[in-house]
């Protein structure tokens, strides 16, 4: 099959049911932005629109790579990753409390975004090659144990919890899908459930510790360090079922509302777009997921069907992890809501979640196409 | 949202299986894979069902989101929090009049301050403390300069001066030493200084409220929840200003020892003023503060006197004991009543009717008036107007009356119609003219603004007519009798005096008098009770050597009623006056001295 055929051709084969809805969710983002900035299109609005066409172009390039290109990189990839994590640590600048970014001299650089799809390309190669009785023995969990440990230490140490979290996520969806026996599943939760107190009171840092707390109460501290629980709880509830009106909120244009432009966007739309924008944002993602997770189920192989599966779970953890963080259902980690919130390294890491979840997309029609020929 | 169908996901349908299928097949041909490929195949049927389990946890997570998204949006997701209130939510409550004037509130203050660590482990001061002393003795000429010096060389922190003034903070400032930097301190500031200062309380050092609202809404008043929202009392600042103002008047006409007074909307029960003279700074307690923070009004009890005529007089009308006012009582002479006998101040007439009896206050025909209702339905009115227990209000300081309980013997029944043998608060009796002008219903005092639903429907201790018919005979007193002190032109004024000696040593002193004034304006439609009282007031050259309610109380009441009355939105009108046709015939020559 020819894989670089003809421009129309190519356009029709790319999935456009989900890229549509895609663009449409971004371009509600910008407005939202375009509202924040106080009705500009910079510094945010603009840039928002233009990285995204930039970065979906990206994940269409993406989209055409042979599945055994993508195999054959997720060993270097993985590696490449590790060092530069390691490099952040050993000269990484320090920002907001955390050292997270590598200066390139032309962008900066934040690897532990791209470990999130990274580590899903590693396992997934890792249980693809293990033959499929193994997975009930012990080398199928110790391998993937270092594999995930050696970047998510690395991340705890910048410190990032969130990102951590992230990393582990897809990972345990990956090692899930292999086939691993449900009981070890079983047993982590259980000792997760008992180690979970101890990293709170030995592995976090005092700042983490008092977000954890504030989400149980975030009443208990409305002025200190619940508020931005609080702020945007009251933003999303002032929308109503309408909201205020386009560029009517007031909890972002009056800076109550924590950055509303990156982690609390969701707030900053939802009072001035009400339920209705705020069921349409999760009607995208649920569309975008339920596609993500066909194609995994569609999957022609075992790779591709590990991989697509991993990629949309890193997609549902930001999703999920960044709207219940804004609603009050779970502690401030500082993740980023995808295509809404503004910023360029989680929509590149998206990005290429996306564009990868189209290769198993193209895959999968190719062979089923094949099975007919 | 984020589910795919579990039938399909593990239904053997679609193109995956056809490829699985197609897969599976040449491997099926060799026998020892054949097993592999059958563990192959049920991994994969593993692996879709987990994907679909993944699925199900997914959609489960957004419709949890789903569900709380509309919730926020329909329910307002989170509690009244507003954030414009976050800046200014004050370290206490404000405390408001009911047309909103502060009458309480935060003030940051300024506070010297003696800080020797401000220089972080060097001298307390750069310069010598000689030096620093004359500079502040600049600013504070009142300090003493050694002292200070001898202060500031000790190098302990410690306050060398409470409160001063935003620029004399400034000027400290140029002195240029850190040591001394002016922390701003909340501090309670009561902009009306002394005004109803019985009524507010004060702060005390331990930040709590003490004396009045300030105690009552402590709570309210330091929850965060609830401080930013002011507290709204009933008190109305201007008609409040205008009684004090008077009964200090008064007060200084009279020689008296203190005053105190009350105005009361007769409909709802709230206290529009409240006065216990003297009163005391809540900017600025000291121990003379502390020791005028008893509440004559609320606390104190007294045998009240006359005042308490016309409500013996209700209670008979109301039992029908007296249907006729024009029938007459025998009053030439004491009345005896076992070895006592009650007599009256001078003698009025032999035989004098109802309104005679009121206008000039006989005890004689007041007591038989009670004799002929009887000990069980006089008790019976008295408790009915809350005579038996402490007044209705939300101040912490309340007087228990003097009571007598168990049944009544004759004498008590008698001596209680005219104000002796019980002692109430004065508040009680402005509750119980209350209930006597308005119809006849009682309501419990309030120092809280009550909107129109929140007025208590209070319980009937007299019929409609009954009231009425007080109403001619309060404004009968007023025009012809012992009150007309008090008739204010043109605003109606109905009410009763009241002179009781005060107890003393072995039985009454006939020096010390408690004079009152009970009444009620206007008399056509009343709408407030007013009360004034006098503690010990004598005889001066402005009281014409006269010291009884009528020169004191009653005057007092004709000053303010025309201050008031106009705040209150009632204006004088001279064309206006209660119908007393069918009364005022009944007074013998038309009035009385």
């Amino acid at each position: 099959m020819n894989t670089l055929s003809a421009l129309p051709a190519g356009l029709g084969r790319q999935p456009w049911s989900v890229i549509i809805p895609l663009f449409l969710l971004v371009c509600f983002g910008a407005s939202v932005l375009y509202s924040a900035a106080g009705g500009h299109w910079m510094p945010w609005s603009a840039l928002h629109i233009v990285r995204f066409l930039v970065f979906l172009v990206m994940a269409m390039v993406i989209a055409q790579f042979s599945r055994d290109f993508i195999k054959m990189m997720a060993v270097p990839v993985y590696v490449l990753l590790v060092l530069l994590l390691m490099a952040v640590e050993a000269m990484g600048f320090v920002g907001g409390g955390s050292q997270r970014w590598l200066n390139l001299g032309f962008m900066t650089l934040q690897p532990s975004e791209l470990m999130k799809p990274g580590i899903v390309l590693i396992l997934a190669r890792f249980y693809d090659m293990l033959p499929p009785g193994a997975t009930r023995e012990f080398r199928s969990l110790l391998i993937p144990g270092a594999l995930i440990g050696v970047p998510v230490g690395l991340v705890l140490m910048q410190p990032d919890l969130g990102t951590s979290l992230a990393i582990v996520f897809g990972a345990v969806v990956v090692m899930f899908l292999a086939g691993l026996p449900l009981i070890w599943f079983i047993t982590c939760g259980v000792a997760g459930v008992i180690a979970v107190p101890m990293l709170f009171f030995f592995a976090l840092h005092p700042y983490q510790q008092q977000r954890v707390l504030t989400f149980l109460d975030p009443e208990s501290d409305p002025l200190g360090a619940g508020y931005h629980i609080t702020q945007s709880k009251i933003a999303i509830g002032s929308g109503g079922l309408f909201g205020k009106g386009f560029g009517n909120g007031t909890q972002s244009h009056l800076n109550y509302l924590p950055e509303p432009h990156t982690d609390f966007v969701f707030a900053t739309m939802a009072e001035e777009w009400g339920i209705m924008g705020g069921l349409f944002v999760l009607f995208v993602f649920g569309w975008l997921l339920r596609w993500g997770l066909r194609t995994a189920r569609d999957a022609p192989d075992r790779f591709s069907r590990l991989m697509a599966a991993g990629l949309v779970a890193t997609i549902f953890f930001y999703t999920a992890v960044n709207l219940m963080m804004v609603m009050g259902l779970a502690p401030v980690v500082g993740i980023p809501l995808p295509f809404m919130s503004h910023g360029g390294s989680s929509m590149m890491t998206i990005m290429i979640c996306v564009g990868l979840i189209m290769a198993v997309d193209r895959w999968g029609k190719r062979d089923v196409k094949g099975s007919f020929e | 949202m984020a589910s795919i169908p579990l039938g399909t996901a593990q239904g053997l349908t679609g193109p995956a299986n056809r490829h699985r299928a197609r897969q599976a097949s040449p491997q099926a041909s060799h026998a020892s894979p054949g097993r592999r490929a059958d563990l192959r195949a049920s991994t994969l049927t593993m692996a879709r069902k987990r994907v679909a389990l993944i699925a199900f946890g997914f959609a489960l997570a957004t419709a949890v989101l789903v569900l709380r998204v509309a919730m926020m949006g329909v329910f307002g997701g989170t509690g009244g929090f507003t954030p414009a209130g976050d800046a200014l939510l004050p370290d206490r409550g404000m405390i408001v009049d009911r047309n909103g004037v502060p009458l309480a509130r935060d003030f940051k203050s300024y506070a010297l301050w003696f800080n020797p660590k401000a220089m972080e482990g060097g001298e307390p001061l750069t310069r010598p403390a000689g030096e620093v002393a004359a500079r502040l003795v600049d600013i504070f000429p009142d300090m003493d300069e050694a002292d200070l010096e001898r202060r500031l060389a000790s190098g302990k922190g410690q306050y060398l001066r409470r409160r001063i003034l935003p620029e004399e903070a400034n000027r400290v400032f140029e002195i240029g030493e850190p040591a001394l930097s002016p922390p701003a301190e909340p501090s309670r500031y009561y902009p009306e200084g002394n005004l109803a200062a019985h009524v507010l309380g004060y702060v005390g050092a331990d930040g709590k409220g003490h004396v009045g609202m300030e105690e009552v809404f402590n709570t309210s008043l330091t929850d965060p929840s609830t401080r930013g929202t002011e507290q709204v009392l009933a008190i109305d600042s201007r008609v409040q200003a205008a009684l004090e103002d008077e009964l200090l008047r008064g007060m200084g006409l009279a020689q008296a020892k203190g005053a105190g007074g009350i105005v009361l909307d007769v409909d709802t029960g709230e206290v529009v003023a409240l006065a216990s003279l003297p009163s005391f700074d809540p900017n600025h307690i000291d121990q003379k503060g502390m020791e005028l923070m008893f509440n004559r009004v609320t606390n104190q009890v007294y045998e009240l006197g006359s005042t308490f005529k016309p409500l013996a007089v209700a209670a008979a009308i109301d039992a029908g004991v007296v249907t006729n006012l024009a029938k007459t009582y025998p009053a030439g002479k004491p009345l005896r009543v076992g070895r006592f006998s009650i007599r009256d101040s001078h003698t009025i007439g032999q035989n004098i009717n109802v309104p005679e009896i009121l206008i000039h206050s006989s005890n004689i025909g007041t007591a038989q008036i009670a004799d002929e209702l009887g000990s069980v339905r006089m008790k019976r009115t008295m408790e009915r107007l809350g005579f038996n227990e402490r007044p209705y209000i939300e101040l912490p300081a309340r007087g228990f009356p003097i009571w007598r309980s168990g049944e009544w013997p004759r004498l008590t029944t008698m001596t209680v119609s005219y104000g002796h043998g019980i002692a109430v608060t004065p508040l009680h009796l402005a509750s119980a003219y209350a209930a006597m002008v308005n119809g006849g219903i009682w309501r419990p005092a309030t120092l809280k603004k009550l909107s129109p639903d929140e007025v208590p429907e209070g319980r009937r201790v007299f019929k409609e007519s009954t009231s009425a018919r007080m109403r001619q005979l309060l404004r009968l007193i007023v025009t012809d009798g012992t009150g007309r002190k008090a008739d204010a032109p043109g605003f109606r004024l109905g009410g009763k005096t009241g002179s009781a000696e005060k107890p003393g040593d072995g039985g009454y002193r006939r020096t010390s008098l408690v004079t009152t004034f009970a009444s009620a304006f206007p008399m056509d439609n009343p709408r407030y009770v007013v009360i004034t009282m006098y503690d010990e007031p004598k005889g001066t050259a402005a009281t014409s050597y006269q010291r009884t309610a009528a020169w004191n109380a009653a005057a007092a009441v004709g000053r303010i009623v025309p201050r008031i009355g106009p705040m209150l939105g009632i204006y004088p009108d001279e064309n206006r006056e209660i119908d007393l046709s069918d009364v005022r015939p009944l007074l013998e020559k038309g009035g009385a001295h």
